[in-house]
């Protein structure tokens, strides 16, 4: 059976369900960063699977906005980075549970 | 090079010294700061002169194609698919003169600045904002100059809103004062009202015309009213308007908020509280004339139903406002009050359908009232800050050049000039053309066919007003009576004449079905009620009187304060600009500005609404390839002359009646006032339209909003805790009596256990209800993933979910009936 | 044979994807989940060549997994005492979790399965990097520079919240 299009959407909706996941049950808060990674890469997946097949004419206009969203990932992990070590800072661990100041 | 390339750097200019001055202000320090944006404007200001000189000289071929090029030229902005924004210098005559007229006012405002923010405290909160006062003014007139050159209804509408915001940081400069933070609250929070309305016009010229642009979106109007599509197919109807009624009178709900129309007002005499300068900056040139501009702009997509609503909100406004201003004291109040006035009187223009006399007014208006408003800010700051003019007098022996300065603004507002003669300052042939189109309107409707023999029975067959059904109505909104284009001889008899040398040339030649049929419409057009002519003929005089109470009070007789007199003296930084500006109101009052306007109202070709030029008798004329029916009078005759014994000398009489009443101080008005009764007090409160607001809206929003928070708060917030309470006062009530009764020592007795229990479930209950509130990061991820998840399963599954929904519906159903079925068998057994 | 070897690829590289972000999930150390992290995203840029995108695949090898990864191991060193240490989720939180992963899966798979996709012709031949590129640099030449102005921004917010308490 030949791969199509369906293939890769459901890969992506694998990874994108396993991404969810690892976010929720990640204590460590970069076990969060990573549960965030999966799920932008399950994006990509669409965006470049949807632009090889069904491209309308505008060619590359998929595989631009995957570009935009690594840059963007990228962007967000040192943020995050950051924000964590902060954290580190403040609570001496990464557990995000121990971050529950907000709670109600 | 092009000019619309030069209007785009001009309005560009402002905005480069206001990042200069916001970024690097307060390094550049006291006086620099302001020569940085007076040089800014300055330079606008010789760019726009420069168009304004090209323009002129330029011949109807050169111009179309100026426009065309700037057509051109234009970028797209956005492009999201139904309709790409694009943006261009909108190029035409009205746009190069109030180019000329904003940056020309606003340089000699800056000016002004200059020598008042040097006798002016800057300091506010502690550290001196000079720098600051000057970013905003040139934030101001970039927004402003925008706003001027938009094409398209959404640059409107975000220049729009910077222009508000810069009136808002302006008249809150001294924002550590209360009294002017809450004016400049107030006029901000009243022009979002309007301004609603604004955003709800633009959606449905977007909804329906599916462009921002407003040449198109007045072709697509023009389009929809012929063939009866679109807006105009829609059936919706509210209080007998239309949907394209409702638009146009969304629309007009921006300009009353920007020219504070009633019942919009009440933000502008409270402006004051602003620094002088931009009292000017606000009330003459800029913002205020923003709402006229703005109605100039959308009078293509305006129905005549939005048309009568505009000029009966002008005419209110013109009325009271004028009313008001006569009991005023203070010298800025009774400007804002006049400016009110006048507003009132550009938007009853355009509501009669007198564009091109409006936007003249307004030009003309911008002149003298800079310099009205500037010569108070140099009385203000000679006399110490004192703006009471019953403290004042006798100061035109200090301040001559601004007394005589004044003098002639007082004189142009007031209408003066000379009957017969075509003589006489701005305000004197822009407010005669609107009263004159205003009387055609009120006394000489439907308009007759001018030099066709078949006039009279066109005009006999068309349905009289009274007899008008819907299709009348719809016919109605056909009506297009266009002002005729000048032609290049026309334009060049410049200064020529007072009533606007563009009257007999019609070139009439288009078939006469057109005619017939416009004519019928015209019929069928609403007479302008008498009293909508008679109220603005009547403020005629009052404003000479009010102005001339105020000037004589100021600067003639006695001085009343002698501290004030002692301390008054002028600043050449200040009266310079008073002498430019007053020569400018001179300038302007010949015809080269309204000619230009004049010019400008070709594009009105396709207008649905009433257009009319200055008239004696209403006729209608085809010219060139438009048709186009034009308000003109007869060779030789002109509306000053038709109006002569109406208001021409209106500025002789209410200035005389003001000079006998105050030549001698203010013992002889003392005593009028208190013959008047209660009338003066109600004028000195603003018939009560502050407290009218405060009443209805400020009390009434806390009267009915406190109450909902309150039984928010109470009833669900403190829900279980009251819930609680009640379960136990009612146990209580009955326990009390007959279970309270513990029967061992130390046994608790049912009450106690029960308020143990509620108290119990209370805390479960709070417990249960804080958990989703964990400030746990996993907790929100996961619920906001499970709600998506379940969302999306809903959306797809909706199919299956209304389907068990109906079973269990259907089965409910058969489950009643069923019941029944049993429930009557039975019944009939019993019967048997 | 084309096509087999193809279709062979593909389900290599997405079972290892899939294989790696299960192990992501599943282990419990951080280090390990950085490594299996790895594994994806090296799985997933061998499926973008398969789908002829070539510079997004050598894009994901160089940023993702050469320098977001390199930055999460870092974080992870800087962050913890040991790399051993573990926080567990207790197992109602797990069982939670999955279930929400699930309908999460299962409503994907009933919107995207039987979607009729026809967006329009596929391209001839797909796009080259040097289409990519002219792209980037014509059409959306706005939004790249607005992100390298992200990336600025950025470079310096990462700075600032990171610098030590003074």
């Amino acid at each position: 059976m030949a791969v199509g299009l369906n293939h890769y959407l459901i890969l992506a909706a694998f990874i994108f369900s396993l991404g969810i996941l690892c976010m929720t049950i990640k204590r460590n808060a970069i076990g969060i960063l990573i549960g965030v990674e999966l799920v932008l890469n399950a994006a990509n997946i669409n965006l470049i699977a949807f632009s090889k097949f069904t491209d309308g004419g505008v060619a590359p206009a998929g595989q631009l906005a995957a570009v935009f969203v690594i840059l963007i990932a990228a962007a967000e992990a040192a943020i995050a980075i950051a924000i964590f070590m902060n954290f580190y800072n403040s609570f001496q661990t990464v557990d995000v549970d121990r971050g529950d100041e907000l709670r109600g | 090079m092009e000019y619309h390339n030069t209007l785009a750097i001009a309005v560009l200019i402002p905005l480069v010294s206001f990042t200069i001055l916001a970024l690097f202000g307060h390094r550049i320090g006291k006086p620099f700061a302001g020569y940085v944006a007076t040089a800014a404007i300055g330079l606008s200001c010789v760019l726009a002169t420069q168009v304004l000189v090209g323009w002129v000289s330029a011949d109807d071929e050169v111009r179309r194609q100026l426009i065309d090029n700037a057509y051109e030229s234009r970028v797209t902005w956005a492009d999201f698919g139904v309709d790409a924004i694009q943006v261009h210098v909108k190029l035409d005559s009205l746009t190069v003169l109030m180019f000329f007229m904003v940056t020309f006012v606003s340089f000699w405002i800056h000016f002004f600045s200059l020598g008042y923010m040097e006798g002016h405290s800057d300091e506010v909160d502690g550290t001196s904002k000079y720098h600051r006062f000057f970013a905003y003014l040139s934030l101001f007139c970039f927004s402003m100059l925008g706003l001027v050159v938009s094409s398209s209804l959404l640059f409107l509408f975000i220049f729009w809103e910077l222009v508000g915001l810069c009136s808002y940081l302006l008249i809150g400069f001294y924002f550590d004062k209360k009294f002017a933070s809450n004016a400049a609250m107030k006029a901000f929070i009243v022009n979002r009202v309007g301004d609603v309305g604004f955003l709800l016009g633009v959606m449905l010229v977007f909804l329906h015309l599916g462009t921002f642009d407003l040449d198109q979106a007045a072709a697509r109007f023009a389009t929809q009213f012929h063939n009866g599509t679109g807006l105009f197919a829609s059936d919706f109807t509210l209080f007998g308007y239309g949907l394209a009624t409702l638009m146009g009178i969304g629309l007009f709900c921006g300009a009353m908020g920007k020219s504070a129309q009633f019942p919009l007002h009440v933000w502008l005499p409270d402006a004051m509280a602003g620094p002088t300068p931009v009292s000017a900056l606000i009330h003459a040139a800029t913002m205020v004339a923003a709402g006229v501009s703005l109605v100039a702009r959308i009078f293509r997509l305006l129905t005549p139903e939005a048309q009568m609503f505009i000029a009966v909100i002008g005419c209110i406004t013109l009325t009271i406002t004028a009313l008001i201003a006569i009991v005023q004291t203070d010298i800025k109040k009774v400007l804002a009050y006049s400016t009110l006035s006048q507003l009132g009187y550009m938007i009853f223009g355009m509501g009669v359908g007198a564009w091109v006399a409006a936007l003249f007014h307004l030009m003309t208006h911008a002149f003298f009232k800079a310099l009205l408003f500037l010569g108070s800010g140099q009385v203000i700051e000679g006399c110490h800050h004192e703006q009471d003019i019953r403290k004042m007098g006798g100061l035109r022996r200090k301040m001559p050049v601004t007394c005589w300065t004044f003098f002639i603004g007082v004189l142009a507002i007031a209408g003066f000039g000379i009957p017969t003669l075509h003589f006489g300052l701005g305000g004197y042939f822009s407010k005669d053309e609107i009263l004159a189109v205003a009387y055609e309107r009120a006394f000489n409707w439907p308009p007759t066919i001018e030099g066709e023999s078949d006039a009279g029975h066109a005009a006999s067959n068309a349905p009289s007003p009274s007899t008008e059904s819907a299709d009348a109505t719809m016919a109605a909104s056909q009506v297009r009576l266009i002002s005729h284009p000048e032609t290049p001889v026309a334009r060049g008899a410049i200064l020529a004449d007072a009533t606007g040398a563009s009257t007999t040339e019609h070139e009439e030649h288009a078939g006469p079905t057109g005619t017939e049929q416009k004519l019928r419409i015209a019929a069928a057009m609403p007479v302008l009620p008498a009293w909508m002519y008679w109220l603005p003929i009547i403020i005629a005089y009052v404003t000479p009187f009010y102005m001339m109470r105020c000037w004589w009070l100021t600067f003639c007789g006695k001085p009343r304060d002698e501290h004030v007199y002692e301390h008054a003296h002028e600043n050449w930084k200040m009266w310079l600009p008073l002498v430019v500006l007053a020569g400018g109101t001179i300038f302007c009052s010949f015809f080269v500005f309204r000619n230009l306007i004049h010019d400008a109202a070709g594009v009105l070709a396709d207008a649905t609404a009433v257009v009319a030029i200055d008239g004696e008798a209403a006729s209608i004329a085809e010219a060139g390839d438009g048709a186009m029916m034009t308000l003109s009078h007869g060779p030789g005759r002109s509306p000053h002359d038709a109006l002569t014994w109406q208001v021409g000398f209106a500025w002789v009489i209410g200035m005389f009646i003001a000079w006998l009443i105050y030549k001698d101080g203010l013992a002889l008005a003392e005593r009028i006032k208190r013959a008047c009764g209660p009338v003066p007090r109600w004028l000195e409160q603003k018939l009560y339209f502050d407290h009218i607001y405060d009443n209805v809206f400020v009390v009434g929003t806390v009267s009915i909003v406190a109450p909902i928070a309150n039984a928010i708060d109470k009833f669900i917030v403190d829900g279980a805790a009251n819930a609680t309470a009640f379960v136990t006062r009612v146990s209580a009530f009955f326990t009390g009596r007959q279970l309270d009764m513990p029967v061992r020592k130390g046994d608790i007795g049912l009450v106690d256990w029960i308020v143990n229990a509620i108290a119990k479930l209370t805390m479960l209950l709070g417990s249960w209800i804080r958990r989703p509130q964990s400030g746990r990061i996993r907790t929100y991820i996961a619920l906001t993933a499970g709600t998506a998840a379940v969302a999306l399963l809903c959306v797809l599954f909706s199919d299956v979910i209304v389907a068990v929904c109906e079973q269990i519906k259907a089965g409910f159903n058969q489950l009643l009936a069923g019941d029944s079925v049993v429930a009557a068998q039975s019944a009939t057994r019993l019967g048997d | 044979m084309d096509n087999l070897l193809e279709t062979l690829a593909f389900y290599i590289m997405a079972g290892f994807a899939a294989g790696s972000a299960v192990g992501v999930v599943v282990s419990t150390n951080i280090i390990r989940t950085a490594v299996f992290l790895l594994g994806t995203l090296g799985s997933v840029a061998g499926l973008y060549f398969l789908l002829d995108a070539n510079l997004i695949a050598a894009i994901q090898l160089i940023v993702y997994a050469g320098g977001t990864l390199i930055l999460i191991i870092f974080g992870v060193m800087l962050t913890s005492k040991s790399p051993w240490v573990r926080f567990d989720a207790t197992r109602g939180q797990i069982i939670v979790a999955c279930l929400v992963a699930a309908m999460m899966f299962a409503g994907l798979c009933t919107l995207l399965l039987p979607g009729e996709w026809s967006g329009g012709p596929v391209l001839e031949q797909s796009p080259r990097v040097k289409d990519v590129g002219e792209a980037l640099l014509t059409d959306y030449l706005v939004p790249f520079e607005v992100a390298s102005v992200l990336l600025l921004v950025v470079m310096i917010g990462a700075a600032y919240l990171a610098r030590p308490e003074k």
